[in-house]
Protein backbone atom coordinates (compact mmCIF):
# COMPACT_ATOMS: atom_id res chain seq x y z
CA UNK A 1 0.00 0.00 0.00
CA UNK A 2 1.43 3.32 -1.10
CA UNK A 3 1.80 6.30 1.12
CA UNK A 4 -0.79 8.98 0.60
CA UNK A 5 -0.41 12.69 1.18
CA UNK A 6 -3.03 15.39 0.97
CA UNK A 7 -2.33 19.10 1.34
CA UNK A 8 -5.06 21.71 1.32
CA UNK A 9 -5.12 25.44 1.84
CA UNK A 10 -7.99 27.23 3.58
CA UNK A 11 -8.92 28.83 0.25
CA UNK A 12 -9.44 25.40 -1.37
CA UNK A 13 -12.70 24.83 0.48
CA UNK A 14 -15.73 26.72 1.77
CA UNK A 15 -15.98 27.02 5.55
CA UNK A 16 -19.23 25.21 6.17
CA UNK A 17 -19.19 22.30 8.61
CA UNK A 18 -22.84 21.54 9.27
CA UNK A 19 -22.07 18.95 11.94
CA UNK A 20 -21.26 21.86 14.24
CA UNK A 21 -25.04 22.25 14.58
CA UNK A 22 -25.10 18.75 16.06
CA UNK A 23 -22.27 19.60 18.47
CA UNK A 24 -24.10 22.73 19.65
CA UNK A 25 -27.25 20.70 20.21
CA UNK A 26 -25.27 18.24 22.35
CA UNK A 27 -23.80 21.16 24.29
CA UNK A 28 -27.25 22.60 25.01
CA UNK A 29 -28.56 19.21 26.08
CA UNK A 30 -25.53 18.59 28.30
CA UNK A 31 -25.98 21.89 30.14
CA UNK A 32 -29.69 21.21 30.62
CA UNK A 33 -29.06 17.75 32.09
CA UNK A 34 -26.09 18.71 34.26
CA UNK A 35 -26.96 22.22 35.45
CA UNK A 36 -30.65 22.74 34.58
CA UNK A 37 -32.66 24.82 32.15
CA UNK A 38 -31.58 28.17 33.53
CA UNK A 39 -27.94 27.31 32.87
CA UNK A 40 -28.70 26.97 29.15
CA UNK A 41 -30.12 30.49 29.08
CA UNK A 42 -27.30 31.82 31.25
CA UNK A 43 -24.70 30.32 28.91
CA UNK A 44 -26.42 31.68 25.80
CA UNK A 45 -26.59 35.15 27.37
CA UNK A 46 -22.89 34.97 28.17
CA UNK A 47 -22.03 33.78 24.66
CA UNK A 48 -24.24 36.33 22.90
CA UNK A 49 -23.03 39.17 25.13
CA UNK A 50 -19.47 38.39 24.14
CA UNK A 51 -19.70 37.28 20.53
CA UNK A 52 -22.43 39.59 19.25
CA UNK A 53 -21.17 42.76 20.93
CA UNK A 54 -20.17 44.25 17.54
CA UNK A 55 -23.67 43.51 16.19
CA UNK A 56 -25.25 45.15 19.24
CA UNK A 57 -23.06 48.21 18.68
CA UNK A 58 -24.20 48.31 15.07
CA UNK A 59 -27.83 47.96 16.15
CA UNK A 60 -27.42 50.99 18.40
CA UNK A 61 -25.78 53.01 15.63
CA UNK A 62 -27.71 51.95 12.53
CA UNK A 63 -30.96 50.52 13.86
CA UNK A 64 -32.75 47.38 12.70
CA UNK A 65 -31.02 47.33 9.34
CA UNK A 66 -28.04 45.88 11.22
CA UNK A 67 -30.09 42.86 12.30
CA UNK A 68 -31.59 42.50 8.83
CA UNK A 69 -28.18 42.47 7.18
CA UNK A 70 -26.75 40.08 9.75
CA UNK A 71 -29.46 37.46 9.22
CA UNK A 72 -29.50 37.87 5.45
CA UNK A 73 -25.83 36.95 5.52
CA UNK A 74 -26.31 34.02 7.93
CA UNK A 75 -29.28 32.57 6.05
CA UNK A 76 -27.42 32.83 2.77
CA UNK A 77 -24.49 30.88 4.22
CA UNK A 78 -26.89 28.27 5.56
CA UNK A 79 -28.96 28.19 2.35
CA UNK A 80 -32.11 28.87 4.38
CA UNK A 81 -35.55 29.73 2.99
CA UNK A 82 -36.74 32.95 4.60
CA UNK A 83 -38.63 36.16 4.17
CA UNK A 84 -38.39 39.53 5.90
CA UNK A 85 -40.66 42.48 6.40
CA UNK A 86 -38.66 45.58 7.23
CA UNK A 87 -39.23 49.14 8.32
CA UNK A 88 -36.97 51.27 10.56
CA UNK A 89 -39.45 50.58 13.39
CA UNK A 90 -40.04 46.87 12.91
CA UNK A 91 -38.35 43.85 11.40
CA UNK A 92 -40.21 40.58 11.07
CA UNK A 93 -38.22 37.51 10.09
CA UNK A 94 -39.89 34.41 8.75
CA UNK A 95 -37.55 31.43 8.72
CA UNK A 96 -39.47 28.61 7.08
CA UNK A 97 -37.25 25.81 8.38
CA UNK A 98 -34.08 25.97 10.43
CA UNK A 99 -31.10 24.46 8.60
CA UNK A 100 -29.64 23.67 12.03
CA UNK A 101 -32.66 21.71 13.24
CA UNK A 102 -33.09 19.96 9.90
CA UNK A 103 -29.44 18.88 9.88
CA UNK A 104 -29.60 17.59 13.45
CA UNK A 105 -32.75 15.62 12.68
CA UNK A 106 -31.59 14.28 9.34
CA UNK A 107 -28.59 12.76 11.12
CA UNK A 108 -30.85 10.90 13.49
CA UNK A 109 -30.40 13.05 16.59
CA UNK A 110 -33.07 14.35 18.92
CA UNK A 111 -33.26 18.12 19.01
CA UNK A 112 -32.97 19.54 22.53
CA UNK A 113 -36.23 20.95 23.86
CA UNK A 114 -34.25 24.10 24.66
CA UNK A 115 -32.78 24.53 21.17
CA UNK A 116 -35.23 27.36 20.51
CA UNK A 117 -33.28 29.38 23.11
CA UNK A 118 -30.46 29.62 20.57
CA UNK A 119 -32.89 31.91 18.77
CA UNK A 120 -34.87 33.72 21.48
CA UNK A 121 -32.29 34.13 24.26
CA UNK A 122 -29.54 35.01 21.80
CA UNK A 123 -31.61 37.69 20.07
CA UNK A 124 -32.97 39.07 23.36
CA UNK A 125 -29.38 39.44 24.50
CA UNK A 126 -28.35 41.19 21.29
CA UNK A 127 -31.16 43.71 21.89
CA UNK A 128 -30.27 44.29 25.55
CA UNK A 129 -29.38 47.90 26.36
CA UNK A 130 -30.55 49.08 22.95
CA UNK A 131 -33.71 50.87 21.84
CA UNK A 132 -35.00 47.61 20.39
CA UNK A 133 -36.55 44.39 21.63
CA UNK A 134 -37.55 41.10 20.05
CA UNK A 135 -40.35 38.62 20.51
CA UNK A 136 -40.85 35.15 19.14
CA UNK A 137 -44.26 35.09 17.52
CA UNK A 138 -44.08 31.50 16.37
CA UNK A 139 -41.75 28.52 16.62
CA UNK A 140 -42.19 25.26 14.74
CA UNK A 141 -40.91 22.40 16.90
CA UNK A 142 -40.82 20.07 13.91
CA UNK A 143 -38.45 21.99 11.68
CA UNK A 144 -37.17 24.83 13.87
CA UNK A 145 -38.75 27.48 11.66
CA UNK A 146 -39.75 30.68 13.40
CA UNK A 147 -41.23 34.10 13.18
CA UNK A 148 -39.29 36.78 15.05
CA UNK A 149 -40.42 40.34 15.51
CA UNK A 150 -37.83 42.99 16.30
CA UNK A 151 -39.31 46.35 17.22
CA UNK A 152 -38.54 49.64 18.85
CA UNK A 153 -39.04 49.52 22.61
CA UNK A 154 -42.02 51.34 24.02
CA UNK A 155 -41.06 54.00 26.52
CA UNK B 1 -30.22 31.11 14.61
CA UNK B 2 -26.60 30.48 15.39
CA UNK B 3 -24.89 29.56 12.13
CA UNK B 4 -22.50 26.62 12.05
CA UNK B 5 -19.94 29.24 11.01
CA UNK B 6 -20.42 30.84 14.45
CA UNK B 7 -20.07 27.60 16.37
CA UNK B 8 -16.42 27.92 17.34
CA UNK B 9 -16.86 31.01 19.52
CA UNK B 10 -19.99 29.37 20.99
CA UNK B 11 -17.92 26.28 21.75
CA UNK B 12 -15.10 28.28 23.34
CA UNK B 13 -17.59 30.23 25.48
CA UNK B 14 -19.23 26.96 26.52
CA UNK B 15 -15.92 25.72 27.91
CA UNK B 16 -15.53 28.97 29.83
CA UNK B 17 -19.07 28.75 31.17
CA UNK B 18 -18.66 25.17 32.40
CA UNK B 19 -15.37 26.04 34.08
CA UNK B 20 -16.99 29.04 35.81
CA UNK B 21 -19.85 26.81 37.01
CA UNK B 22 -17.51 24.14 38.35
CA UNK B 23 -13.88 23.71 37.34
CA UNK B 24 -11.53 22.39 34.63
CA UNK B 25 -12.43 18.80 35.50
CA UNK B 26 -16.02 19.56 34.52
CA UNK B 27 -14.83 20.84 31.14
CA UNK B 28 -12.93 17.59 30.60
CA UNK B 29 -16.03 15.67 31.64
CA UNK B 30 -17.93 17.56 28.91
CA UNK B 31 -15.25 16.75 26.32
CA UNK B 32 -15.53 13.08 27.23
CA UNK B 33 -19.30 13.23 26.86
CA UNK B 34 -19.00 14.96 23.48
CA UNK B 35 -16.47 12.42 22.29
CA UNK B 36 -18.87 9.58 23.13
CA UNK B 37 -21.94 11.07 21.49
CA UNK B 38 -20.50 13.17 18.65
CA UNK B 39 -17.55 11.20 17.28
CA UNK B 40 -19.38 7.99 16.50
CA UNK B 41 -18.58 8.31 12.79
CA UNK B 42 -14.82 8.42 13.51
CA UNK B 43 -15.18 5.40 15.76
CA UNK B 44 -17.14 3.46 13.13
CA UNK B 45 -14.75 4.36 10.31
CA UNK B 46 -11.66 3.34 12.26
CA UNK B 47 -13.26 0.18 13.64
CA UNK B 48 -14.12 -0.87 10.08
CA UNK B 49 -11.14 0.44 8.09
CA UNK B 50 -8.31 0.61 10.58
CA UNK B 51 -5.98 3.57 10.32
CA UNK B 52 -7.42 4.41 6.90
CA UNK B 53 -10.57 5.36 8.81
CA UNK B 54 -8.64 8.37 10.19
CA UNK B 55 -7.88 9.46 6.63
CA UNK B 56 -11.53 9.01 5.65
CA UNK B 57 -12.86 10.91 8.65
CA UNK B 58 -10.49 13.87 8.56
CA UNK B 59 -10.60 14.22 4.75
CA UNK B 60 -14.23 15.23 5.06
CA UNK B 61 -14.06 17.14 8.34
CA UNK B 62 -11.01 19.24 7.46
CA UNK B 63 -12.37 20.04 3.99
CA UNK B 64 -15.65 21.27 5.49
CA UNK B 65 -13.71 23.28 8.06
CA UNK B 66 -11.57 24.80 5.28
CA UNK B 67 -8.39 23.92 7.13
CA UNK B 68 -4.85 24.57 5.93
CA UNK B 69 -3.17 21.21 6.48
CA UNK B 70 -1.10 18.29 5.25
CA UNK B 71 -2.40 14.82 5.96
CA UNK B 72 -0.29 11.66 5.50
CA UNK B 73 -1.26 8.02 5.57
CA UNK B 74 1.18 5.11 5.53
CA UNK B 75 -0.81 1.93 5.94
CA UNK B 76 2.27 -0.31 5.75
CA UNK B 77 3.77 1.47 8.70
CA UNK B 78 0.35 1.85 10.36
CA UNK B 79 0.75 5.60 10.66
CA UNK B 80 -1.44 8.58 10.04
CA UNK B 81 -0.63 12.22 10.70
CA UNK B 82 -2.05 15.68 10.34
CA UNK B 83 0.19 18.72 10.22
CA UNK B 84 -2.13 21.63 10.83
CA UNK B 85 -0.53 24.66 9.22
CA UNK B 86 -3.41 26.89 10.23
CA UNK B 87 -6.31 25.59 12.29
CA UNK B 88 -9.55 27.24 11.15
CA UNK B 89 -11.03 27.06 14.64
CA UNK B 90 -8.15 28.39 16.70
CA UNK B 91 -7.28 30.75 13.87
CA UNK B 92 -10.73 32.32 14.08
CA UNK B 93 -10.55 32.63 17.83
CA UNK B 94 -7.20 34.36 17.59
CA UNK B 95 -8.54 36.75 14.94
CA UNK B 96 -11.49 37.96 16.99
CA UNK B 97 -10.61 41.18 18.74
CA UNK B 98 -13.66 41.24 20.98
CA UNK B 99 -13.53 37.78 22.56
CA UNK B 100 -10.85 35.89 24.40
CA UNK B 101 -10.51 32.17 23.54
CA UNK B 102 -10.94 29.66 26.35
CA UNK B 103 -7.46 29.29 27.88
CA UNK B 104 -7.14 25.57 27.09
CA UNK B 105 -9.30 25.57 23.97
CA UNK B 106 -7.05 23.30 21.90
CA UNK B 107 -6.96 20.58 24.55
CA UNK B 108 -10.39 19.40 23.42
CA UNK B 109 -8.70 17.87 20.37
CA UNK B 110 -6.56 15.80 22.71
CA UNK B 111 -9.40 14.51 24.86
CA UNK B 112 -12.04 13.97 22.17
CA UNK B 113 -9.95 11.98 19.69
CA UNK B 114 -7.78 10.09 22.18
CA UNK B 115 -10.92 8.75 23.82
CA UNK B 116 -12.08 7.29 20.50
CA UNK B 117 -8.79 5.99 19.11
CA UNK B 118 -6.94 4.50 22.06
CA UNK B 119 -9.65 1.98 23.05
CA UNK B 120 -9.46 0.78 19.42
CA UNK B 121 -5.78 -0.01 19.90
CA UNK B 122 -4.21 3.07 18.35
CA UNK B 123 -1.64 5.37 19.90
CA UNK B 124 -2.69 9.01 19.65
CA UNK B 125 -0.26 11.88 20.07
CA UNK B 126 -0.85 15.58 19.68
CA UNK B 127 1.68 18.39 19.85
CA UNK B 128 -0.06 21.52 21.10
CA UNK B 129 3.08 23.58 21.63
CA UNK B 130 2.37 25.92 18.68
CA UNK B 131 -1.34 26.56 19.15
CA UNK B 132 -0.65 30.26 19.77
CA UNK B 133 0.05 30.27 16.01
CA UNK B 134 -3.02 28.06 15.29
CA UNK B 135 -0.71 25.15 14.47
CA UNK B 136 -0.58 21.62 15.83
CA UNK B 137 0.49 18.13 14.84
CA UNK B 138 -1.43 14.89 15.31
CA UNK B 139 0.02 11.40 14.94
CA UNK B 140 -1.94 8.17 15.10
CA UNK B 141 -0.03 4.90 15.16
CA UNK B 142 -1.89 1.68 14.78
CA UNK B 143 -1.87 -1.97 13.94
CA UNK B 144 0.18 -2.57 10.79
CA UNK B 145 -1.64 -5.84 10.23
CA UNK B 146 -5.14 -4.38 10.31
CA UNK B 147 -5.33 -3.69 6.58
CA UNK B 148 -3.98 -7.12 5.64
CA UNK B 149 -6.34 -8.93 8.01
CA UNK B 150 -9.29 -7.07 6.56
CA UNK B 151 -8.24 -7.56 2.97
CA UNK B 152 -7.71 -3.84 2.33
Amino acid sequence: MAKQTLTRKASDNKYYHKDFHIALNFGIEYLKEKFGKEAVKEYLVQFADAYYSPLRKELKEKGLIAIKEHYEKIYKIEDAKFDMSFSPEELIIYLFASPAVMHIKSNGHRVSTLFRETVLTVNKTICRNTNYDVEMIDYNEKNGGYQLRFHRREN
Amino acid sequence: MISCTEFIPAYSELFKYIEQKENKAAVIEFWNYLSDVFLTSLKDLVATNGIRGCWMYWSKALAEEAADFTMELDEDAGEFSITMHHCPSKGRLLEYKHIEPYRDYCEHCDFLYRRVLEPLGFKYEIDLSQTHKAQCHITVKGDKEFGKLNGN
